[in-house]
């Protein structure tokens, strides 16, 4: 990252945004000419190395995938489902080989046979229904998923409208900024992307470093496969996300709010522009909304298909229009983040819990749950259970209830559970009656919470070629900053690939050198939490994954 | 954390590959991981010590045995992508990763053959820079050096994880990149990756000498490195105040014109019409003879010197000594005149001293930066890419400039005035700062004088006269007074588009008062600091290198300075104030200038109005010219000497932040030629006059004793970065000028109106375009030194800039040929068409001889100093004849 940079971006402000530009121009064709990369580059003085550079990075812009017409879904629920081979052949009758392309994870992880076409998501689908869509007929693409609460309903409330809006923020504004960090505080949250952290703590401290602009910004990437429960909030609960921003950043004093949406859920970003359009209708964003002396604004950026845009730092990159690479810290973006302003990133179920923490006190979601874990979870299920969903439970439900009770039990065999993303633990069927849904449950068992999405590893599917998947994710996301990372999960990917494919015996000590390279050495959590997930499964599997090792 | 480390256990105690001296921690290659305790036998975290910070009571654990083990599987993990030909690599014992690899202790690799890069192609397409990216280990120093310490954005990432690699624009070449080759990139790689066809990081250079860059008014400290008596490369000493590690091309990489076939090799008289090889006895006794011979007949006042600013101190103190002491007249001057003279005077009747008031440092320490007629990012690259810098971080800056400049684009304010009307902008600024109440009264009140007259004629100028000359929006006039006047500290920066013009003393003194209407004076990051253009023309008006003060600035007409000279030099010398340059070629055409001695200075190529020039050469009867090449005005000599270049010769050179610093001699002088200083020596010791051989202590210690701010001067105190003068006695330098008082007292307001000059009230209806004129990065001046390197291979010609409504307008497109008139004379020049020039203006560099773009530029002079007004000029413009094919 180059601080030239966010400030050469940053002179535009965010409503004539490089990225976004960036990101239209993509729209039309498939990726961007050097010619029109010429020009942003001149228009905004940042080489075009840079704009270059960065549209190399994306999935969605890059040449490679200019004639990409249809994206498989390449997540690992949907992997596992062993469900996407069929689908690719059936779509290459309407399709060359070289345009079909990947994308990871559509959040349909509960039907999978996940596809998108022509900006629109479609799973479960017949060879009929496939035929009706790629030629353009009439075809319903929406899909259902079992949702409810299973105790206190936080995040799953129903039929929060705009008018539901409208009265909190006016209670908000009522409180006062000081008053409503107060609640925000008390109500111990912590952040739902991952890391745990508190949130009142991130925004007091964008709230103490004083600027004339700031930024809230919602991390909506949601990038793990097999996590949907972002998708879920934000199309259904698009005034619950709008109105936590809105009252985030009136605690930290920030006039700007960003939706940094994955282009892998097209529907959110539609439902969530007419959202925003409807309050500035009503004067609910803009500016002294309800007289209260208080300028805000939303926009939405749309993500352009890179797994570690979800990390904070490569996301503010990704807004400057800079490659999408991760920052060293500190500077924190509290102090120093989006074009150099103060910035809190909190991920959309955090933001959705303040609509419930300022409608009924920070108390009163502090009961809820365990002492160090408060409020609620949502947990997405995929294919693999009888129930598949999100369901939102309270914070400490043991893991089992919600495999058993809610998931229903698993419609075929499972060996373990990938918890929490790729970041996450791998979870032996045997340990799940340890675990409760809390932080501190999987940190202490080992594992990781982290946004708590489950995916399944059926019992038939070998545990290295899981690991080879995952490690094909690690290495193809990397962003490719920090040297254990760029090279270690290449090089790990390798190992496995040559292991799995060949009779070669992997070195031991070799890979525990790697693993170690990459937990200590990496930069940011995602090549230093990979080794987890590995470690879990030659804990656990070890009679199974042992055949590929040097004995 | 590491720099903490390095301080207290030194630099390589913890190994590192992405880190640089001059960069911003990147946290790319973790090797600097150490674990870090809270408290003694604490748990222990390990972090990476590039970007953490350290606090009170942490217990740092640099080499556990966990961090031991990291930083050899990641060295291990780098081989797996890196060639393992070190012992045919050109970096071989001097690369930082073969280094750091020994360190850690790796002796092989484990892992199978994987995917690599290591088929990545060399890029050898440019004049001077190189890359081999399958030695590449993506550190990104390159990338970081490009973006903070040059800000030219020329490098990149494209890809990403394993994939990412280092592109030059889009996936080009440098050749082909904006790459202004100023090799910091090339310096900052740890390994050959990118590197120069010098082979600059070779051990191979084992020899270094450090020395001062001969080519513009920055000095920046230059390491080369030698084999013998053979140049082998130039890097930039990280310790060098001035320039911290940066050059741009010329500094680093131009230097090959020092043992270049065409240097002169031999004194030479002209016999029959036609230069000879003679000796050097015989060529001292022709001078002698002659010059005694001018004396007695006609006077010594029919003797001129023309000294050089690209010499040392010492040399241009020993051109006035001759002149004034052994010839006995005061007919001495400098490039200066065709420069900065307005500069001196301007400042000089504002505040008492002519020179820079802070340093270039200061911009560190500024809040608001003022470009006015400068284009430093080509003219003066190592400051240029400082006030760059400045400005993308988002530093408030105003450029005052006809021509959208590099820094122009990145500014807050671009005013785009006509050229010529600097003073009606000026004006316009001082209403505003007026009118919004801006002004320092308590500054005002102590430390100057004149302010309520001028207050009241500003507030009477006519604000719509001045909107309409200048051509610029009186609300952008506006908002950029209030930007400079309401900044905590505001430094301005002014080049040659303030002084080349008919009334550039009066805009000098104009920059001068803005700093004193806002109290912009006497601490760190304030004050006016002109550009200087060449490397020595500060030091050379220091010496005395003009005709009405000597050595040290004393006026040589005061009865009380004259016999301080006269004692001093033990020689009769004269009180009347002597011819400046213009002077001397208007006597040589009136045939009362018999003899001019010119060093180092093209005048026939640079100085205005070539024809009469050229009139004025031929005029003399003897012509003596001492240079390193046989450039236009060599040609015309009748006697010629030939010089050494900065590479052969040791002595100071003083920087336009008033830096003295030392020049050390690298080789000896080309065979046949001798330093510039002893052929001076020897020439006054010919003519009767006894002064000791050349050198650079013995020459300094004489001007300590003359010069007052150099009294606390010796070769020896200068050490490597030099002293910033006044020096007093016990060798204390000065940062910044004008803290307590000024030298004349009180700083000094003093009201100009805007004049319209000669030039554009002649011809305007006939020639209605304006032509200006500009320096490309890559030339120096006339170029005789870079158009002698492989920068010609990088800017091949000038031209001619258009506005693309005047190009439509007269049917001229890119690459035409174009015929540019004015009432002097015409050029044929190549067309190229640019908005950075505003419609009715044109704009040309003067580099090469092959277009003479003085043989049209005007002999109209600043009213006082006589500087010429090369930066207007009346013109009008023709497609001509076919189109200019290369
Ligand atoms: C590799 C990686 C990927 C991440 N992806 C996401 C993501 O998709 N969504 C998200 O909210 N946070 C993600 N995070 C976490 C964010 O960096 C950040 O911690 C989070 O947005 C903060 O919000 P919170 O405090 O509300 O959890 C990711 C982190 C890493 C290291
Ligand atoms: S760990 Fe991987 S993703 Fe994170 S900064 Fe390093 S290279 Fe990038
Ligand atoms: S030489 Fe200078 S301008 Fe060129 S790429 Fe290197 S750092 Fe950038
Ligand atoms: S070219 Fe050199 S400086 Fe640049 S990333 Fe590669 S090794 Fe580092
Ligand atoms: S900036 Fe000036 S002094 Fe420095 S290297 Fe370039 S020409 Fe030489
Ligand atoms: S939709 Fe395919 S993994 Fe989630």
């Amino acid at each position: 990252m180059s601080k030239n940079l966010s400030e050469l971006s940053g002179r535009k402000g965010i409503q004539d945004n490089l990225f976004d530009k960036m990101g239209k121009l993509a729209l039309e064709e498939g990726t961007i000419s050097k010619k029109e990369l010429a020009k942003l580059a001149d228009e905004f003085l940042m080489g075009t190395a840079n704009t270059y550079g960065a549209m190399s990075f994306y999935d969605f812009m890059k040449p490679d995938n200019k004639n990409k017409k249809v994206y498989v879904c390449n997540g690992s629920a949907c992997k596992n489902s062993g469900k996407q081979a069929k689908l690719t052949k059936r779509l290459g009758k309407y399709f060359d080989k070289d345009e079909i392309g990947h994308m990871t994870c559509l959040g349909r992880c509960h039907e999978n046979k996940a596809f998108h076409f022509e900006g629109k998501n479609y799973s479960d689908v017949s060879k009929k229904d496939i035929k009706k869509i790629i030629k353009g007929k009439s075809f319903d693409g929406s899909d259902a998923y079992n949702m409810f609460a299973y105790n206190h309903q936080v995040l799953t409330q129903k039929g929060i409208k705009m008018t539901a809006f409208a009265t909190v923020l006016s209670k908000v504004f009522k409180m006062g900024s000081e008053k409503v960090l107060n609640e925000i505080e008390s109500s111990n949250i912590r952040g739902r992307g991952g890391a745990g952290f508190p949130m009142a703590f991130k925004l007091k401290s964008a709230r103490d470093t004083p600027n004339d602009t700031k930024f809230i910004i919602c991390n909506a990437d949601e990038g793990d496969p097999g996590a949907y429960s972002d998708r879920y909030l934000l199309e259904k609960q698009p005034y619950m996300v709008l109105l936590g921003m809105m009252a985030a950043g009136y605690v930290m004093g920030a006039n700007w709010g960003i939706l940094y949406i994955r282009a892998e859920y097209p529907d959110a970003v539609v439902i969530i522009q007419k959202a925003i359009d409807k309050l500035r209708k009503e004067k609910l964003i803009g500016k002294n909304i309800l007289d209260s002396g208080f300028n805000f604004d939303l926009k939405i950026i749309k993500a352009q298909g890179a797994y570690i845009c979800g990390e904070e730092t490569a996301l503010i990159n990704s807004i400057e229009g800079q490659r999408p690479e991760v920052r060293t810290r500190p500077p924190y973006p509290t102090q120093d983040g989006l074009f150099g302003k103060p910035t809190v990133v909190n991920n959309v179920e955090t933001l959705a819990a303040l609509f419930y923490i300022m409608e009924n006190g920070g108390e009163a979601y502090a009961k809820i749950g365990t002492k160090r874990s408060s409020g609620t979870k949502l947990v997405s299920l995929d294919s693999f259970f009888n129930n598949p969903g999100i369901y939102e439970v309270d914070m400490g439900t043991p893991l089992e209830t919600v495999v058993e009770k809610l998931g229903g039990g698993f419609k075929k065999e499972v060996k373990g559970l990938h918890i929490g993303g790729p970041l996450g633990g791998i979870v032996p069927i045997h340990k799940i009656k340890d675990l409760n849904i809390d932080f501190e449950s999987f940190n202490e068992n080992g594992f990781l919470l982290g946004h708590a999405s489950i995916v399944c590893i059926p019992t038939k599917m070998k545990m290295m070629t899981y690991l080879q998947d995952l490690m094909e994710f690690a290495k193809d996301e990397s962003c490719g900053k920090c040297f254990p990372c760029r090279l270690g999960t290449q090089r790990a990917y390798e190992l496995i690939e040559k292991a799995n494919d060949t009779n070669y015996k992997i070195d031991r000590t070799l890979f525990d050198d790697l693993l170690h390279t990459l937990k200590t050495g990496s930069l940011c959590a995602h090549g230093g939490g990979i080794p987890l997930p590995v470690r879990n499964a030659l804990d656990y599997f070890g009679e199974e994954t042992a055949l590929s090792f040097q004995s | 954390m590491l720099s903490f480390i390095k301080r207290h256990k030194g630099q390589t105690y913890v190994p590192t590959l992405c880190d640089a001296p001059n960069l911003k921690p990147s946290g790319s290659c973790r090797m600097c991981t150490i674990d870090v305790a809270l408290e003694e036998g604490g748990r222990t975290k390990a972090m990476a010590s590039c970007h953490s910070m350290v606090s009170e009571g942490m217990h740092l654990h640099t080499h556990t045995e966990d961090i031991q083990r990291l930083r050899k599987n990641i060295i291990e993990l780098v081989l797996t992508d890196h060639p393992l030909d070190c012992l045919t690599c050109e970096v071989n014992g001097n690369c930082e990763l073969q280094t750091v690899a020994a360190t850690v202790g790796i002796t092989s690799v484990r892992y199978p053959e994987g995917a690599n890069h290591l088929d990545k192609q060399k890029d050898l397409s440019h004049a001077y820079m190189t890359s081999d990216m399958s030695k590449c280990i993506n550190c990104y120093r390159c990338v970081r050096a490009c973006d903070e310490v040059q800000g030219q954005l020329v490098l990149g990432i494209a890809g990403r994880g394993f994939d990412s690699h280092i592109i030059k624009g889009m996936e080009q070449t440098f050749a082909d990149s904006e790459c202004v080759s100023c090799g910091a990139c090339a310096q900052a790689c740890p390994t050959s990756a990118i590197s120069d066809i010098f082979q600059s990081k070779s051990i191979a250079n084992t020899e270094k000498v450090r020395t001062i860059c001969t080519y513009c008014g920055v000095g920046c400290n230059l390491e080369v490195s030698k084999v013998g008596d053979a140049i082998k490369s130039i890097q930039a000493p990280m310790d060098a105040k001035v320039n911290q590690g940066h050059t741009c091309l010329k500094g680093r990489y131009a230097f090959q014109f020092y043992n270049h076939k065409e240097r002169l090799d031999s004194p030479m008289i002209r016999k029959n019409g036609k230069l000879e090889k003679v000796s050097w006895d015989e060529v001292y006794d022709y001078i002698a003879n002659k010059i005694n011979g001018y004396k007695k007949e006609f006077g010594a006042d029919a003797i001129a010197g023309i000294s050089s600013s690209r010499c040392t101190n010492e040399e241009n103190y020993l051109m006035q000594k001759f002149i004034r002491a052994v010839v006995g007249t005061n007919n001495i001057d400098g490039c200066a005149r065709i420069c900065h003279s307005p500069t001196a005077l301007g400042m000089q009747r504002t505040f008492g001293t002519g020179a820079a008031t802070n340093s270039v440092g200061d911009i560190k320490d500024t809040n608001c930066i003022l470009v006015i007629g400068a284009n430093p990012t080509n003219a003066h690259p190592v400051t240029g890419a400082k006030i760059k810098q400045f400005a993308m971080g988002g530093g408030p800056m105003i450029v005052l400039d006809p021509r959208r400049t590099e820094l122009a684009k990145y500014a807050k304010h671009h005013l785009a005035l006509r050229p010529g009307t600097n003073v009606a902008v000026m004006n316009m600024m001082f209403y505003y700062i007026i009118k919004e109440e801006l002004v320092d009264n308590e500054f005002i009140k102590n430390r100057t004088e004149g302010f309520e007259d001028f207050k009241k004629q500003i507030l009477d100028i006519n604000m719509d006269v001045m909107e309409r000359v200048s051509g610029v929006k009186r609300e952008d006039v506006r908002a950029a007074a209030i930007t400079y006047a309401s900044a905590k500290n505001a430094m301005s920066f002014h080049g040659l588009g303030v002084t080349e013009h008919s009334q550039g003393t009066f805009a000098v003194m104009q920059i001068a008062d803005l700093a004193l209407i806002t109290g912009n004076i006497g601490r760190k990051g304030v004050g006016v600091n002109p550009l200087r253009g060449q490397n020595n023309v500060q030091g050379a008006a220091d010496m005395g290198v003009q005709p009405h003060q000597g050595a040290g600035y004393m006026d040589v007409t005061n009865p009380l300075v004259h016999n301080q000279y006269e004692t001093f030099y033990k020689a009769k010398l004269s009180d009347e104030i002597g011819l400046k340059i213009p002077e001397m070629f208007d006597a040589a055409i009136a045939g009362k200038l018999k003899c001019l001695w010119i060093i180092g200075e093209d005048v026939a190529q640079t100085d205005p109005n070539t024809k009469k020039v050229v009139k004025a050469m031929k005029n003399v009867d003897l012509l003596i010219v001492q240079e390193l090449f046989m450039t236009e005005t060599a040609k015309l000599a009748d006697v010629i000497l030939p010089g050494a270049s900065f590479l052969e010769k040791s002595g100071t050179f003083t920087n336009g932040e008033r830096r003295v610093q030392r020049v050390n001699q690298v080789v000896e002088p080309y065979p046949g030629t001798k330093v510039d200083g002893q052929i001076l020596v020897d020439i006054m010791n010919r003519m009767g006059y006894t002064q000791p051989d050349y050198t650079a202590e013995g020459v300094l210690a004489e001007v300590a004793q003359i010069v007052p701010f150099f009294a606390g001067i010796t070769w020896e105190n200068l050490d490597i970065n030099g002293k910033q003068w006044p020096v007093s006695k016990d060798g204390n330098d000065t940062q910044i000028l004008h803290a307590e008082t000024f030298k004349r007292g009180l700083g000094y307001f003093e009201f100009h109106p805007f004049e319209e000059t000669k030039e554009i009230l002649d011809y305007e209806e006939k020639y209605p375009y304006i032509l200006t004129t500009n320096r490309e990065l890559e030339h120096y001046n006339c170029g005789a030194m870079t158009r002698r390197t492989r920068n010609v291979e990088i800017l091949t010609e000038d031209v001619v800039m258009i506005n693309p409504k005047d190009a439509k307008k007269k049917g001229i497109k890119e690459g035409d040929m174009v015929c540019m008139e004015s009432p002097r004379g015409k050029v044929d020049i190549k067309a190229h068409i640019t908005d950075e020039v505003k419609k009715g203006i044109l704009s040309t560099t003067f580099h090469f001889p092959e277009i003479m773009v003085n043989n049209i530029t005007s002999d109209v002079h600043d009213s006082e100093a006589m500087c010429p007004e090369y930066k207007v000029v009346s013109v009008r413009i023709r497609k001509s004849k076919g189109v200019f094919r290369n």
